[in-house]
């Protein structure tokens, strides 16, 4: 005797129905309403159907570019802060500087009638 | 992607189309993993092929849910052990098992392997429900512990466990058998 692994996977073979079992499970569908299509498989479909695929290509592509001209207006903007924060601070240190030199300059009318 | 694959996913396409037609690709494709299933569960055909229909009745209803044909299978197989195990539940068998075995082969090993195969079947099913699923899972599906465990919904070591102890008990019940056989024959 082989051993019982192959003994079950022996007498376990799958097994035919008795013959018309499709015809039978037909016959009982016939009478019932047809299936709806989920939602998943609606949109399957969709794209399944040759025109529709382009426009849903077109679509896709239409949405890529949308999505790249947003991009780099925000980029640009983002870009346009950081010089604006830049040019307050080259001004300010600007600004501090010329406070110093005037400064100096005061000092030195302040020491010349002197000398 | 095998031939089958294809067929199986051209086909679920046409029905999701509304092409009824194709649904029967799909049970002639997978009817005697269903059948086979409820047979051994059962072993009676009659019921066995009720439960089979009901099977395929609630895959057209369900058609939209499917995925793939991968995903036809585990739910075929999922679908038919909870109907197999509800119906022992339902309406436990009061009829003697009933075998709609081939004739015979003639050879002598042909008949010997023949009749061990109808006396396996027997004690299969004359094991607890869910065991006896796992056992149907495992050696006619030959399904991995874990696709056993993820179709009947239960914990991989329940599965091992299952399995071990049915083993061990038709390991015994086949030996008796054979010993009575033997005593008789001699």
């Amino acid at each position: 005797m082989r051993p019982l692994d192959d003994e079950l996977r022996s007498a376990l073979r799958r097994r035919d129905p008795p013959a018309g079992f499709a015809g039978r499970v037909m016959a009982r569908l016939t009478a019932r309403p047809a299936p709806r299509a989920g939602w998943r498989e609606a949109l399957r479909s969709l794209f399944r159907m040759p025109r529709l695929r382009w426009v849903a290509v077109g679509i896709a592509a239409c949405l890529l570019l949308a999505i790249g001209v947003v991009q780099s207006q925000r980029r640009q903007r983002a870009q346009g802060e950081i010089a604006k924060e830049q040019l307050k601070q080259a001004l300010h240190i600007a600004s501090s500087k010329l406070n110093l030199a005037r400064k100096r300059v005061q000092e030195i009318d302040r020491r010349s009638p002197e000398s | 992607m095998t031939a089958a694959t294809q067929r199986m996913e051209d086909a679920l396409a046409r029905v999701a189309r509304g092409d009824r037609s194709a649904f029967e690709v799909i049970v002639r494709e997978h009817q005697a993993m269903v059948f086979g299933m409820a047979y051994y569960f059962l072993h009676d055909g009659s019921r066995a092929e009720d439960i089979a229909q009901e099977v395929f009745l609630r895959l057209y209803q369900n058609l939209a849910s499917i995925v793939s044909p991968a995903h036809l299978v585990h739910w075929l197989r999922k679908v038919t052990s909870r109907c197999c195990i509800d119906a022992t539940r339902k309406d436990p068998p009061d009829r003697q098992m009933s075998l709609e075995e081939a004739p015979e082969p003639a050879e002598a090993r042909g008949v010997a392997d023949h009749l061990l195969s109808q006396r396996l079947q027997r004690l299969v099913a004359s094991l607890p429900g869910n065991a006896r699923m796992v056992i149907i899972l495992r050696y006619q599906e030959e399904l991995e512990l874990a696709e056993i465990a993820e179709i009947l919904e239960v914990p991989i070591n329940t599965v091992k466990s299952r399995l071990q102890r049915s083993l061990a008990t038709l390991r015994e019940k086949l030996a008796a058998v054979l010993e009575v056989e033997g005593h008789e024959t001699s």
